[in-house]
Order: C-alpha cells, then structure tokens, then sequence
C-alpha cells in the first residue's frame, strides 16, 4: 500500500517535471523560428530554453530511472522520451559549439517539436525491464544510437535550410552560404557513420547475448542495415558530385527519415522477436 | 589481355559500381523484410559481389591507396564479409529439450549446420539439474536459472548454473537456455515381449500451451499412437500475482487408447492390450538453443577494426580536410 502510494506520487512528480520540460521545449520552437525570420545571427535566448527544458526533463528521467530501476528504453514513452532529451541535448551542444550556424536551430528543432507532442500524447505506464535487456551491451548501443541520430539531426535542420532556399528561395543571410553549410552536413554526418557503425556492433553483441545470434535480418536489424546503406552510399557520392550542397541536404534528409523510422516506428510495427522492446 | 583486365578491373572497383551495389544490398535487404529470402542463398549474391568490389578497389583505387585509414576501413569490411562467410559455413544451430534428472542426448537435437562444420555435439555430456524460471505479474517472464552437473574424469559431478546472458559453454557450442519448457511425466513401459523402458514424454511448453497439455506418443515398438494428456487439477500460477515455474501436484496422465480412456495417478499402472504401463512422477523439462560459432570473436575484432579505422579517417578529415571558410568570409543564399 505504502509502496502503491510513493509509487503513484512518484509517477505525478514526473508528469509535473515533464510537463514544464515540454511547455518549455515547445517555446523554444516557436521562439527559434520566430528569432530567425526576424534575421538575427544568435539564438541565446532559444538555447537557455532548451537547456532550462532539458534541466526539467532530466529531473523526470533521473527520478523515473531511480524509482523502475532501469534506464528510459524498453517501451515507446521511455524511447520517445530518451530521445527527446538526447536530441535537444545534441542540438544545445552542436549549435553552441558552432554559434555561426544558430538561425538553422529553426529548422531542427520542429522536428523535434514533433517527438516532443508524440511523447505528450503517449501515455506513460510503469514498466518492467526484459530479461534480455539485462546486458551492458544494451546502453552502450543505446548510447551510440542516441549520438548518431544526435549528429544526424542537426544535418538535416541544415539540409532543409539548404533545400528551403533552392526550392523557396528564402536567403536567410544570417547564415553562411549554402556551400558551408553542406560541409558541415558532411562532417556531421561524417561523425555520426562512425558512431552508426559502432551502435550496429554493440546492437550485434546484444543480440548474440540476448537471443544467441548477432545478426537475423529481423525487420529492426534489416532496417538499421538499410540505414548504414544511406550514410556509406552518400559517403561514395559525394566526393563526385557537382551539386554537392543539394546532394547532401538530400541525404541528410533521407538519413534521417530512415533512422527515424528504423529508431521508432519499426519496434512498435514488427511482429518478430526483436522488436527493440522486448 | 592485361590492358582489358585492368580495365575491367578499375570497373569492378570504381564507385559507382560501389553505390550500385551498396543500393543493391539496401534493396535485398528490403526485400527480405517482405520476402521468405531471409535465410536464401540470394542474399549472399550482393554481399559477395560488394566483397569483389572492395578487393578490386583496393587494388586500383589511388584515392583508397594512398590515404591508410580508408585503405584499412574498406580492408577490414572484406574480412568481415570473409569472415561472416566462413562464420555461416561453419556455423551450427539447434534445439534440444532435456528432461530434469536426465543426461544431454545428441540425437535428440533438431541441427542445422554449415557445409564445414564439423558436428561434435556427441562429445557433450551433461546432466540435467532443477530450474528455476520467475514470473512477474502479467506473466512477465523475468530470470531462468538452470542448473546442469558435467561429470569429471575422477568420477565426480561439476555444477553450473546457467541462465539468460550466461550460456553453457563446451568448445565452440554454447547452449542458452529458452523460453521454452515444460513438464515431462515418466513413464515406464513393458511390452509385450517384457521389455521394460523408462522414458520422459516432453509435454508441450509450459504455460505457452497451459490448456494443451497433450500429444500423440507412440510407446516403443508400438505401431499405434496413444493420445497422453496431462491433466493438472490445481492452476500452477495465478496471472496476476508473481510465480515461479512449479511442477504441479496430484497431477494425473491421461490416457487415449482407441475407444478406451485410462486416467493414472503417480505409481498407478495401466493395461494396454498385453503390454502395461506405469506413471512414475512428473518433472520438467528445460529447451536449449545450441550456437556452434567459431568465428565470432574475429568477426567482432575485424568489426571494430573497421570502425577504429573509420574513426581515423574522420578525425584526418577534420584535421586536414577541406576548410571551412571562416565566419563573414561567406555570404548567404
């Protein structure tokens, strides 16, 4: 009974937390775009946001973490949740360390603002950690997962922009011309391979020791590989192309599209065994 | 000749052949989401051509040649792909079920194996021990321990325990414990001629199967099959609290004989034409995934090769790669 109760007052207190955390992730949003279009170079103001968000949200996954005893990975609120704060998290870092390119904080983060409204409208239930998720192969691949797609999300706010002027013809004159922001797309995406292929390695010795096999071309495994096939192929293109600034915002997108739907949308469609949630 | 072959080969090897290929395995592995090709030699196709296009660059690539860490990325991808290779041609898979208190039996394990594995399963000697199997409300299956002796040469017993992460290992096999398990009533059969065997009849797994209890069994030296039914008068778990996995008391073996129906309690024995058979106990029994994999620790060292040396191509890239022009050096649009 006693324990029904701290548990009950303990899954309030995180609501509470995450509710502020996503007010003030949403604000953030909003205010990026609007500090954009109205032409100015920084985002100061939007990054403390994203930083007081992130300060709330991390309060709510540490005191769910403490009161489960398991980290924020086995069912969709705790994925979504985890990768809400890993990404903003990745975006206050990235867009800090590289001040230049703040104005395209309005391009990443409403993707986000997407995760961010998906996570709201899923219910948050108490969960139960799975035998197979008892390794410590299985943080260490969430953990290259969560720097990969945070690499790739910023790549891809820079693609739109880089889209948005070709097909739009918005300027967006605060930020440098599409040319560098293309070679940021490729160092960031770059990066993000290399933390791609270890997260595929880690996944692998998860599985051998979870269901004694590395690799079975489950719909997850097929679709992760299918993934790794964008960053290699594009890694291949673009030293020949001629319209490298299209090409990598192209990639950059289709990247993300396919890690986004291999990260979240694949679990919880799949039928076979390794369904990332159990 | 030679002229034609270099040429062929900077062809196999150029890039664009590579993204061809790269876009060809993307697509078989698609289709393999879709498709029973899963498990077909189809998709060794793409990943043996790619393996040809790799070696081939590698021989005439000079951007490949002369930057090292590319160079040892894309070499150590082809020993992984080697290395998968012969990880499949050697590689062996089965499953068994061991009854408690019984020694492993090769025979009894349904194998698949590669073209070069060497099948040694018969050198495996071990005995069955008690397991312990936890629930968690909403039959939420948490740990499994299985405890298994391995007899020594002095004559003694080995204990072990093995579990979810922690397999049972005997050379290149490891044996995991599975979901699936059940109960195995032990019977013991005299013929007609007097023969007398004592033998487990593995019931389907337990609680997957719970209200399906039975199956058809042929005694030994039968023509017929008898239908065996398990019959557990008292529910072994109650779905919403926490349970570990029990055998169930005053069970009793149902038995189908044409038109006649037996039903035994433990020790009791029944007729069956001129043979007899008794029902001795129940115990469990306890399925095992065999892994025979060999290469697996070189396929993960050639794995981590690949990315140590992609990770040095980045950091050469950021380094000394193109610059990127310094802020109001640039205009936008």
């Amino acid at each position: 009974m006693v324990g029904d109760i701290v548990a009950r007052d303990g899954a309030a207190f995180e609501a509470q937390m995450l509710g502020v955390a996503i007010v003030i992730y949403l604000a953030a949003t909003a205010l990026s775009v609007v500090v954009t279009a109205s032409g100015r170079a920084r985002q100061h103001v939007t990054l403390g946001l994203v930083a007081i968000a992130l300060t709330f949200h991390t309060i709510a996954i540490a005191y769910r973490w403490t009161r489960l005893g398991h980290g924020p990975y086995v069912d969709m609120f705790e994925i979504l949740s985890s990768n809400v704060w890993s990404l903003h998290l990745a975006a206050l870092v990235v867009f800090l360390s590289l001040p230049r390119l703040q104005p395209a904080l309005a391009a990443t983060l409403p993707p986000l603002a997407v995760l961010t409204i998906w996570m709201w409208l899923t219910p948050a239930k108490d969960t139960l950690h799975p035998v197979t998720y008892a390794t410590i192969w299985l943080p260490i691949h969430v953990t290259l997962g969560k720097f990969f797609l945070g690499l790739v999300t910023p790549a891809t706010g820079l693609g739109i922009i880089v889209i948005g002027r070709r097909a739009l013809g918005i300027t967006l004159p605060s930020l440098p011309d599409s040319e560098t922001l293309e070679t940021y797309i490729y160092r960031l995406l770059l990066i993000a391979a290399v933390f791609q292929s270890l997260m595929l390695i880690a996944g692998a010795a998860w599985a051998q020791n979870a269901w004694s096999r590395y690799w079975a071309w489950d719909p997850l495994e097929s679709w992760a590989f299918v993934t790794w096939t964008g960053s290699l192929l594009f890694l291949h293109m673009r030293p020949r192309s001629t319209a490298r600034p299209m090409l990598s915002a192209a990639f950059s997108l289709l990247i993300f599209g396919l890690a986004f739907y291999t990260f979240f949308g694949v679990p919880f469609i799949s039928t076979s065994p390794h369904k990332g949630a159990i | 000749m030679i002229e034609t072959f270099r040429r062929v080969l900077r062809r196999l090897g150029s890039v664009e052949t590579t993204s061809v290929l790269i876009v060809l395995c993307a697509v078989i592995a698609l289709l393999g989401i879709f498709l029973p090709i899963r498990t077909s030699n189809w998709m060794v196709l793409p990943f043996a051509l790619l393996m040809a296009n790799l070696l081939a660059a590698l021989a005439t690539n000079a951007r490949l040649k002369s930057q090292s860490m590319l160079f040892a990325f894309h070499a150590a991808l082809v020993a992984v792909i080697v290395l998968v290779g012969l990880d499949r041609l050697h590689a062996m898979h089965g499953r068994v079920e061991v009854a408690e208190g019984s020694m492993f039996d090769a025979s009894a394990v349904a194998a698949e194996h590669g073209l070069l594995h060497d099948l040694r399963l018969g050198e495996v000697r071990f005995l069955q021990g008690p397991f312990e199997i936890t629930y968690a409300p909403g039959m939420k299956r948490r740990e499994t321990e299985s405890v298994i002796r391995i007899p020594e040469q002095n004559g003694g017993w080995r204990e072990v325990r093995v579990g979810d992460h922690t397999p049972l290992i005997f050379g290149d096999y490891r044996f995991y414990t599975t979901h699936n398990k059940g109960f195995a009533p032990i019977v013991t059969y005299v013929s007609a001629s007097g023969d007398s065997r004592t033998g487990a009849i593995h019931m389907p797994s337990y609680p997957m199967n719970e209200n399906k209890q039975g199956l058809a069994w042929t005694p030994p030296g039968a023509t017929k099959p008898l239908k065996v039914w398990l019959h557990i008068p008292e529910p072994v778990f109650d779905e919403a609290k926490a349970w570990k996995f029990v055998k169930p008391t005053n069970t009793r073996l149902v038995l189908i004989d044409g038109d006649e129906r037996h039903e035994l309690s433990v020790g009791e024995v029944v007729s069956l034409g001129s043979a007899q058979l008794r029902y001795d106990g129940l115990r469990s029994w306890m399925g095992y995934t065999i892994v025979g994999q060999s290469m697996i620790h070189w396929i993960a060292a050639a794995s981590l090769m690949a990315c140590l040396a992609l990770l040095g191509h980045v950091l050469s890239v950021l380094i000394y790669g193109s610059r990127i022009p310094a802020a109001g050096a640039e205009h936008g649009g």
